[in-house]
């Protein structure tokens, strides 16, 4: 570049930099009337997280279905799996282009949406009082609840057990374990048997923190924990932590078989073990209980039980992990009411069912869709287990804030691949906990 | 003496040879692998990741095509072929007007449009996000192909600028003796003298396009404007399990590039030392 | 006046081109210099001014560094093997003297530069899978069975890993441009060389290298470059896992903002990787503009 060019060009980018400080600050978000009478026109665009197989087309066939009653609707529908939704929805948050409908969990996640302005108050429509409020469970919609508003359409509830395969269980001659440390004892049997007796794959780093998460809970009061959650009353000094991250790491050394290389192997490459009956156990979600049976683990072979709680652990041994999940409507669509009215049937008692058995195997929150004719014996056995406790832990790595988790995160993959100790991951988490203040 | 020199000669060729064909083998077997598991079944990919296929069926790649790849596979063909059209002929077009007219600024303008060459497109990601979204154009395949031309108009138009300055000037009084315009002097005469460089630029711009990630990943979801590169990783994320499948995605999504290496080899060649040795 | 009308005309050719590169490439650049002075909350759309905060936070954050590290290492060994490595190569392949052995094996070793750093990444997560990867099988069968293990799962190798699959993606690409430079020195030159009694190994130190330096140089900064805009394959490998031991700039940048929902702090990030790009940039230009002044 010759000298004599450079003040023109420095001249230009200058106009450039005026040009991009001009304009800014999003558009405050107009009072969406959720009850209004919708009008049947235009495109609904809905990001579920139901990509790929088995549950990829039960939205294609519900939209395929309402559009059939209302030819005016146009649907824009984006699939996305569990693993992409997040980084989806972030980009279309920050680029102000979120769907009419899009998925949720619960926790900070949702409260970030709410707190933002970007999820429309439903409390009209679905409040616990509502017509349509009093087709759900109570608590699957209190879980969506902020300030006794309602913003939540809670689909399906959820919860984390080991599932395990009763023969194989059999033929190592071990049953059922009551504590933590039964389970881990139960280990060595289950290999000599020929088995790998939990499979576990932490490729994308979550599956370690849903251990984490309900080993917390079991060790953590929860008070404490749910002071934790939060960076601004975050102190994460109670010493349930450092042993919940010891247990879990004596789990992965005595009970998988890549051990500390567990992070390179794909969660579902763990699942297809189970699948497989190569392994005898695979902690998961009841959202997979379904896809865990197969040719080989045949679904009477397939039980579940919660994991067990240590002996002598200080926090609370009945909380199980797990909630539900569900989607908001965008409080800047144009089409809210509309959006209420697809919701309306999706949750309906006939597509609620649907949802709730095989090949979907999503046990509805929607009451009386899980019943024991129509869902798999292992998603209704899940459902009463839910049901039954007194108080769900939200996933770690939605119910506090995306610093946090990710610290959470990278300290679980440290502690498998043997770098670190729980003390060190617990001050990494501290860390980012301060700095996210 | 000179037959020790010869037989060391002979040493020396035998492990030269040895050691640019095992060379040969590291690179394809992968490859071959990659292209042989296609065929698989899981159950062989699991048992044996050496044996053959048991069954030279096109299943799994039957099966890739209609999980999506189809989809992907015309997007990027849509994409590439579009921004491969914008990129060189705009390039062309500013080349044109910063080596043969006689423009104001004309340095200065020269060095604006090829200082783009030094930005790398990370580093305009967040803001570029936001632009989009404002545009409206986020998600869309426009914020594709915009973007695709927006960066690679430096590198293209740096390497006609440089084929057009040395044309000889007497091409141009020559058109102009004749009375034809600048867009004719332009489009007929000295676009088909600058034929060599342009095959390259398209060649280039093809195989940067079809393989682009950072932007294809962050700028589209949902199917319909994705394209190869982001497609198989949601081919992977989507049936994880069937490995198989994956495989025959990945090789779909390789050929096509590889097919027109061979066949343009040497103008890509050329296209690649002229953008590097000048 | 007609003429001063004419020549302004005459913009209408560079004005496609330039307002496409202003908007897209120089408007963002700007734009981010300003996020990065912001802490910005992505679902109110509120941005607050922080100053240089986003700043004394990168100085602080251990994985900024170890990332900033794992692109320099990129650099390190992408230089030796696709400089200096390439180099040597490519003279062994103009020394085979069969002219259609020559062009088989430049082709050959291109092909992993043609296909893209996803399905090269994926082929590799694969090939270094901890059960299915035929890397462990291959130890295995040969009774290395106690050097198996997870490549991309562990901190201690997965950079290593990483890196290594870029090697065998990236080498083909620079082998190609160092052999058509070598094609371009005169053959009389090595004739001489040659009746002066110079052997193979005397030729390429005392011919070779020197007239390919200029190449060299640029494929030096060229591929310095490109190891700190590294994106593509390590997303699909690991994407900065396990603990954040193979973060490199460009994950990083995008898991703070994307992930962890600190647009400031990536935007942060993003300037530090311009002031490297644009230090290698010039490095180019000087290069460069000692053999064609141009502009």
């Amino acid at each position: 570049m010759r000298p004599r060019a450079l003040p023109t060009f420095a001249a230009l980018l200058g106009t450039l930099t005026l040009a991009a400080c001009g304009g800014g600050g999003a558009a405050q978000a107009p009072k969406a009337d959720a009850a209004a009478t919708p009008e049947f026109s235009g495109t609904l665009s809905i990001l579920t997280k139901f990509a790929g197989d088995p549950t990829g087309p039960y939205f294609e066939k519900l939209t395929a279905a309402y559009a059939k009653q209302h030819p005016q609707v146009k649907f824009e529908l984006i699939q996305e799996t569990d693993q992409s939704v997040k980084d989806k929805l972030k980009t279309l948050t920050a680029s102000d282009a979120l769907p009419d409908i899009y998925f949720t969990w619960t926790g900070n996640w949702a409260d970030n949406y709410i707190r933002g302005g970007r999820a429309a108050d439903l409390s009209a429509v679905i409040g616990p009082d509502t017509a349509w409020g009093k087709t759900f469970s109570p608590g699957s919609l209190a879980a969506f609840a902020r300030d006794g508003k309602y913003y939540g359409i809670p689909l399906y509830g959820n919860g984390k057990f080991m599932g395990y395969s009763k023969s194989a269980f059999a033929k190592a001659g071990v049953e059922v374990p009551r504590t933590f440390e039964e389970l881990v004892a139960a280990c060595g049997p289950l290999r000599k048997a020929g088995y790998e007796p939990v499979a576990f794959g932490n490729k994308d780093g979550w599956p370690a923190l849903h251990y984490l998460q309900q080993l917390f809970a079991y060790n953590v009061p929860d008070a404490t924990l749910q002071a934790d959650f939060d960076p601004a009353t975050a102190k994460l000094d109670d010493p349930g932590y450092v042993t919940a991250l010891n247990q879990f790491k004596t789990l992965v050394d005595q009970c998988t078989d890549t051990r500390e290389g567990t992070n390179g192997v794909l969660y579902s490459s763990a699942q297809e073990a189970f699948a497989g009956g190569k392994a005898a156990m695979y902690y998961q979600e009841i959202l997979e209980f379904d896809n865990a049976t197969s040719d080989k683990v045949k679904p009477d072979d397939f039980g579940i039980f919660q994991l067990p709680v240590p002996r002598n652990a200080p926090g609370d041994g009945a909380v199980l992990e797990g909630s539900p999940e569900g989607y908001l409507v965008n409080a800047r669509s144009p089409r809210v009411a509309l959006a209420v009215d697809f919701m309306k049937f999706v949750t309906s008692q006939e597509n609620a069912r649907t949802l709730s058995a095989p090949p979907y195997g999503q046990p509805s929150t929607v009451v009386g869709a899980v019943t024991p004719e129509t869902s798999s014996k292992a998603v209704y056995e899940g459902v009463q287990l839910v049901n039954k406790a007194p108080k769900l832990a939200i996933w770690l790595d939605t119910v506090t804030v995306p610093e946090v988790a990710d610290a959470w995160l990278a300290g679980g993959e440290a502690l498998i691949s043997g770098g670190t100790t729980a003390e060190k991951v617990l001050e990494s988490v501290r860390q980012a906990s301060e700095s996210a203040k | 003496m000179v037959t020790r020199l010869s037989f060391l000669g002979v040493i020396a060729r035998v492990f030269m040879w040895a050691f640019l064909l095992a060379l040969a083998v590291v690179v394809l077997y992968p490859l071959l692998w990659m292209t042989l598991n296609g065929f698989k079944t899981n159950a062989e990919l699991f048992g044996d990741p050496f044996a053959l296929p048991l069954d030279w069926s096109f299943d799994n790649y039957a099966k890739a095509w209609n999980r999506g790849v189809s989809g992907y596979l015309g997007t990027s063909v849509l994409v590439t072929l579009t921004s491969t059209v914008a990129t060189v002929f705009i390039s062309a077009w500013a080349a044109y007007g910063l080596t043969r007219v006689d423009i104001p600024l004309n340095r200065t303008l020269t060095a604006a449009v090829l200082g783009g060459l030094m930005l790398a497109p990370t580093v305009a990601l967040v803001p570029l996000v936001r632009l989009f979204q404002s545009l409206g154009l986020y998600n869309t395949f426009w914020a594709l192909l915009i973007l695709y031309t927006a960066f690679r108009i430096p590198f293209t138009t740096f390497l006609i600028r440089a084929y057009m300055i040395d044309l000889p000037r007497e091409v141009d009084e020559a058109a102009e003796m004749d009375g034809a315009g600048r867009w004719t002097a332009f489009w007929r005469i000295i676009l088909p003298m600058c034929k060599p460089i342009l095959t390259s630029t398209v060649l280039l711009h093809i195989l940067f396009t079809w393989n682009e990630y950072l932007f294809a990943m962050i700028f589209t979801s949902g199917s319909g404007v994705q394209t190869l590169p982001v497609g198989l990783t949601s081919l992977m994320s989507k049936h994880g399990t069937d490995y198989p499948v994956v495989f025959a995605g990945m090789v779909i999504a390789a050929l096509p590039v590889v097919l027109l290496f061979f066949l343009g080899q040497r103008y890509i060649v050329k296209g690649l030392a002229d953008g590097i040795g000048k | 006046m007609r003429a001063t009308l004419r020549r302004t005309l005459g913009l209408a050719w560079v004005l496609p081109a330039l307002v496409l590169v202003g908007v897209f490439v120089y408007l963002p650049l700007v734009q981010n210099l300003q996020f990065s002075t912001a802490k910005w909350d992505i679902y109110s759309g509120g941005q607050e001014f922080v100053g240089l905060g986003n700043y004394t936070k990168l100085a602080e954050d251990p994985v900024f560094w170890s990332s900033l590290g794992n692109n320099v290492l990129y650099a390190a060994v992408s230089i030796v093997f696709q400089v200096f490595g390439a180099l040597l190569l490519a003279a062994l392949i103009e020394s085979v003297r069969s002219e259609r052995w020559q062009r088989a094996l430049r082709a050959i070793y291109f092909i992993p530069s043609a296909i893209s750093l996803t399905v090269a990444g994926l082929l590799f997560y694969f090939l270094y899978e901890p059960n299915l990867g035929p890397l462990n099988h291959a130890l295995r069968a040969a009774g290395l069975g106690e050097l198996a293990q997870a490549w991309l799962g562990q901190e201690s190798t997965a950079m290593s890993a990483i890196i290594a699959m870029s090697q065998w993606q990236g080498f083909g690409y620079s082998t190609l441009l160092f052999a058509v430079a070598i094609q371009r020195i005169p053959g009389e030159i090595y004739g001489a060389a040659a009746i002066d009694g110079v052997g193979p190994v005397g030729r390429f130190f005392h011919v070779t290298v020197p007239l390919v330096r200029e190449m060299t140089g640029l494929m030096a900064i060229v591929t310095l470059s490109g190891a700190f805009q590294v994106f593509n394959e390590v997303m699909v490998m690991t994407a900065g896992g396990p603990n954040n031991s193979t973060q490199v700039l460009g994950t990083w940048l995008y898991r703070s903002g994307f992930v962890r929902n600190n647009f400031g702090y990536a935007a942060a990030i993003a300037t530090v990787l311009f002031a490297i790009t644009l230090a290698v940039a010039v490095a180019q230009l000087w290069v460069t503009r000692r053999r064609r002044v141009e502009w």
